[in-house]
Formats: structure tokens, sequence, C-alpha cells
């Protein structure tokens, strides 16, 4: 037991919190329609980045969405307050297309080691899969045509895989030069981050290869590579990553998820706020 | 003289072909051009509109300003054998599986549940895939009058192998480009905020592609909130998204995106997606058919015997976001 303070909070809020400490204000993001990538951007909007531009897929531009937010964002009207313009989703996809969209931001169901990622079924076939989820949605334009894309999902032996079962959207695809370029898609574009609740990943810029760059203070290397199916390259040193903060925690919670309806279903932890260690 | 393209590879997945010639001789034989009237009941609107087999297109989804009313028309004329396209979706594709009237579906992205996963495994459903953003750009390469469009995504995935787009070359300047077919669909479903009688449609907020789907659509079915006057589209004319000659139909149906939301006007009804969701997981869709469906025979008797007025009330309040929509 200890006296110091702790802090408990789920691997999905800590993730959101992650990804919020690295969104820029000064640039435009292109967001999955719902879900715990719009929380971490809505989070840096209300805590340190008002005044941060986004998209979402329907053709909201530039949203200031109204707290709290509706359970069901999408599409709402309460999550398309105040944008400069309501338009469609050829449109924003245009914008991405034009270079417009500096970072994507998008959830994974699986990721291989160049960060070409599944969202459409597991186990399997195609043809006859073990359990077939909803499909890339509008994750494979927001992949190809962004600048920079930012993937979350759990870090889990089952997730970081040698091969994803299948390519529902792309990464750097086989890591050879030009793989991107040659099947069509805009040049100097791809994933550039993927973030956990344990660890955030880069990729090596010469072999494409998914880096682990920085950890949870609540892990160690060992503990973050014997939850990949497939080892990645580590960084020279690796950066700490900072422990949510309870005013994060306390917008999430009673803002941008009121009640916790997705991002309490997750897995709990309770941090020891002196040492970042896990009490629990 | 320039060479063909040559194709690099190409997706396995079904499409319809594209015949924009056929397309134009369509319009030509079949839609009206004259200022008529195309009010009728969403019973006349589907018996005369959707045939089995048929391609039918529908923007938003049963979240929010859905066609929510049609869907259940659809199925309980017990439509069969439709292709869907399943576009920036929710549980709108299970729930007209569950209805037995879906054999095809075009996936963007789509509620996942026990309907869905059953259908596929039992062959009953085939998906073909492609992404939101493929499909919302299909309906403009469909709504441009051309066989096919160039786009920068899809190339590379296993998503472009079950799709229908091509890996070819830029015929200017010799870069490899994916390109995709035009869709037109048989049948659009377009809900909209206000239409006056001859078709004239105004949508507010931010809509996926009803103007790029309703261009590319053979018979366009539109229900509207509300029916205004004629006089009022003149007056305002930036505000139509959708011209009359473009519709074949127009319903008058309040609350038409039940038990979504249409943004402006009312929320949507949280309780009813649980009792969708459960239906779902116990089994017991065809219970929920049976009541939301089957034993009512219309929409307005659905809003009447299973809703009532109380609950709309509570729905239009919940609706706090007016900005923007109707001033």
């Amino acid at each position: 037991m200890t006296d110091s303070p702790t802090l408990s909070f789920t691997d999905v809020e800590a993730t959101i919190c992650h990804i919020s400490h690295i969104i820029e204000e000064d640039k435009l993001y292109f967001v999955q329609m719902a879900g715990a990538p719009l929380m971490a951007l809505l989070l840096a909007k209300r805590l340190r980045s008002p005044a941060v531009g986004y998209v979402v897929e329907e053709g909201a531009i530039c949203p200031d969405p109204d707290f709290p937010l509706p359970r069901m964002m999408l599409g709402a009207s309460r999550s398309h307050y105040r944008a400069v313009q309501w338009a469609g989703m050829n449109v924003v996809d245009a914008h991405a297309a034009l270079g417009f969209m500096d970072y994507g931001l998008l959830a994974a169901l699986q990721i291989d080691r160049f960060g070409n990622f599944n969202s459409t079924h597991i186990g399997g076939t195609y043809d006859q899969p073990e359990r077939r989820f909803g499909g890339p949605g509008g994750a494979n334009e927001i992949a190809s045509q962004c600048w920079r894309t930012i993937v979350m999902t759990k870090l889990q032996q089952r997730k970081f895989v040698e091969k994803v079962d299948f390519i529902s959207s792309p990464g750097y695809l086989d890591g050879t030069p030009g793989a991107r370029e040659r099947v069509g898609l805009p040049p100097d574009t791809g994933p550039w981050r993927v973030v956990t609740a344990e660890a955030t990943f880069g990729f090596d810029s010469a072999t494409r290869q998914m880096r682990l760059d920085a950890l949870a203070p609540w892990t160690t290397a060992a503990e973050v590579l014997d939850k990949m199916e497939f080892r990645p390259l580590i960084a020279g040193s690796l950066d700490a990553m900072e422990v949510p903060s309870e005013a994060e925690l306390k917008i999430i919670r009673a803002d941008i998820d009121p009640g916790g309806f997705s991002t309490s279903r997750g897995e709990w932890m309770t941090i020891d706020l002196a040492s970042g260690k896990k009490v629990a | 003289m320039t060479q063909a393209p040559t194709i690099v590879s190409a997706g396995r997945g079904e499409f319809v072909r594209p015949d924009p010639d056929a397309f134009r001789a369509y319009v030509r034989d079949h839609k009206e051009r004259r200022l008529v009237n195309k009010v009728i009941s969403e019973q006349e609107a589907i018996a005369r509109f959707v045939s089995d087999g048929d391609y039918v297109a529908y923007d938003q989804n049963i979240a929010v300003r859905g066609p929510g009313s049609l869907f259940r028309e659809i199925i309980r004329q017990r439509k069969k054998n439709l292709w869907v396209m399943a576009k920036f979706t929710w549980t709108d594709v299970s729930l007209l599986i569950a209805g037995g009237c879906v054999s095809k579906v075009d996936v963007g992205w789509m509620e996942s549940g026990q309907v869905l996963n059953q259908a596929v495994k039992d062959g009953r459903v085939k998906l073909v895939e492609w992404s939101n953003g493929a499909l919302a750009y299909r309906l403009l390469a469909g709504s441009l009058g051309v066989p096919y469009l160039p786009m920068r995504y899809l190339g590379g995935t296993d998503t472009f192998e079950q799709s229908g787009a091509l890996l070819t070359h830029d015929p200017y300047n010799g870069k490899p480009i994916c390109v995709v077919p035009a869709l037109n669909p048989d049948v659009a479903l377009i809900h909209a905020h206000q239409a006056d009688i001859h078709g004239n449609t105004r949508i507010f907020g931010a809509g996926v592609c009803p103007v790029e789907m309703a261009m590319a659509s053979r018979k366009v079915i539109i229900s509207a909130e509300e029916i205004i006057d004629a006089e009022a589209i003149r007056k305002q004319p930036q505000r139509t998204t959708i011209p009359y000659y473009l519709v074949d139909a127009v319903i008058h149906a309040p609350f038409g995106s039940y038990p979504g939301s249409t943004p402006g006007l009312y929320g949507a009804d949280l309780e009813h997606w649980l009792a969708f969701a459960a239906a779902q997981m116990q089994g017991k869709t065809d219970d929920y058919l049976d009541h939301w469906v089957h034993s009512v025979s219309s929409h307005q008797e659905m809003l009447e015997r299973r809703i009532g007025e109380e609950k709309l009330e509570a729905l239009r309040q919940a609706e706090t976001v007016k900005e923007g929509y109707y001033d």
C-alpha cells in the first residue's frame, strides 16, 4: 500500500490523453467519424489548442462542438455545431487529396510492422470470416491522403501482428521504397505514430518499420515487446509519456464522453502519481 | 497516337458495369420534366419505384437524417435481393438484412453484429469492399455522367483486391493511378428537411452526398419532414439542395428519420437503438420487426400507436442545437 496520491483510469482514457498531447494547433486534422480518435482531438481542443481545425467524413468542416457531447456523436448536430462549413464527403476527401490535411486520426483492430491496418475481419477468410467488422469506413482515404497518419489501438499480441488478416487501409505496404507511390497513393504520406496506453511508436525513415519511441512510466520495454507478436525497432533513447492528469480525465468523463459510455469500457489501472508506477 | 493505358491490377469485387449512355436514355425516356405534383404515400412510392433486385442507395443512416420510414416500408413490402450501399451507415444494413430484403452490400462502414455476421456466414448476403469515400466518389462519377474517375486511394490494400477498382496509369503522365467505376443506383432514398410538391428539396447540415446520389440515381424518392410552398423555393433558390427534375416521388414524413435524428428538428431515440441491439443479441429481430413494422400499416400509424405525441415532443426538446439549420 502507498499513501501518496493515485489516479485511476482506463487504457482507452490514457490513449486519448497521449494523442491529445501530440495535437498541434497550427495543423489540420482529418478525424475518423466518432469514438476515441475524435475524443483525443476534442480533449486537445478543450484544454490546450482551442483553435485546432479538423474535418469529419460526413463533411463538417472545423466544428466547435457543443459540450457535453451526445452519447452518439455520429453526425449529430451537437458535433457539427459552429462549423465554418457544412459540406459533404466528396468535398472533405478532396481537401485531403489536395494536401490540406496534415494528420489523419484513426483507430485500428490490427496493425503490422509497416503500419498497414485492419478494420474488416478477424480470423477466417474474407468470404468466410470468423468475425466480420464494420469495414474501412473512411480510414482508407484518410490513411492514403493525409500527410501523416496517427493510429490508435490497444497494445496486445493479437493486435500488433506479423500479418494482419486484412489490409483495410495502407501503411507502408511491403516497406520497400516507393511502395505507396507504385499503387497510386500520393508521395511523402504514411503512418507517423501508433499510440497505445503503454507505448508510442514511430516509423524508421529508411526501412519503414515500426519503432518503439516512448513508454508510459508504468511499463518497461520488455513488457511492451511481450505484448507484440512482431519485434519492432527500438529507438536509441526512449521518451517518457505523461501520466493522464486529473484535469484531462475530468473533461473526458464530464464533457467528451459523459458518464464514460465508451471510455470506461477498457482495462482499468491505478497509478501512483509520485512514482508513475502501477499500484493496481 | 496514344497507347491505351494498361491495367496493372484489378479487384475481384462485383459491380454493375457503368453505362452512361444507357443512363442518358433512361433519363430521356422516364424522367418527368414538367412541374407536377409528385407527393404520394410511402406505400405507393416503394411499390412503384423499388423493385426486387434493385440497387438501393440512401444518404446518411439510421442515426442521423436517414430514411427510416422508407427502410420500414421496404421491409413491410418484403422487397427481396436488394443490393444496398453501406456508406457511412450504422444498424440500417442489419435492419434491412433482418427484414429479408438484402442479398448484396457494398461496404464502406456498417454496424456488424449478429445479424450481419450470420448472414455472411450462411452465404445469404455477399459483401463487396469499397470505403465510405470510394462509394461517395463512385456516386460523384455517376452524377457526372462519366464511366469512371481516378482517385488517390484504395491502391495497395486488400480493400482494393475485394473491390471493383483498377490500378492503371495516368494517360497523361504515366504515373500509377487507381480508378473506380461510376455507380448509378436504381433507387436513391433521401430524407430531407423540406421539399415542395414538385420535388425541389432542401437539406440542412453536413450531408455525406445527397446531391451526387440524387443526380446519379435512376429513381429518386424524397421523404421530407415538411412540404413547403413552391413559391418559398423561388424566393430563396440558394437553399435548394436538389432540383425537382431529378426527383420522382415526394413523401411527407414527419419524424421520417426515426429512430434517428433530423438535425435542427429532433434528437435520436437512444432507447429504440438499445431495443434493436437487444433484439439482435437475443436473436429476436422478428419480434422487433413485428412490433415496429409489420403490425402497423404506415409510418404515421407507427408514430401514433408505437411512439405517441409525448415521446415525440421529448425528442423535439432533445434537439437543443437549432443554429444554422433554419435561420
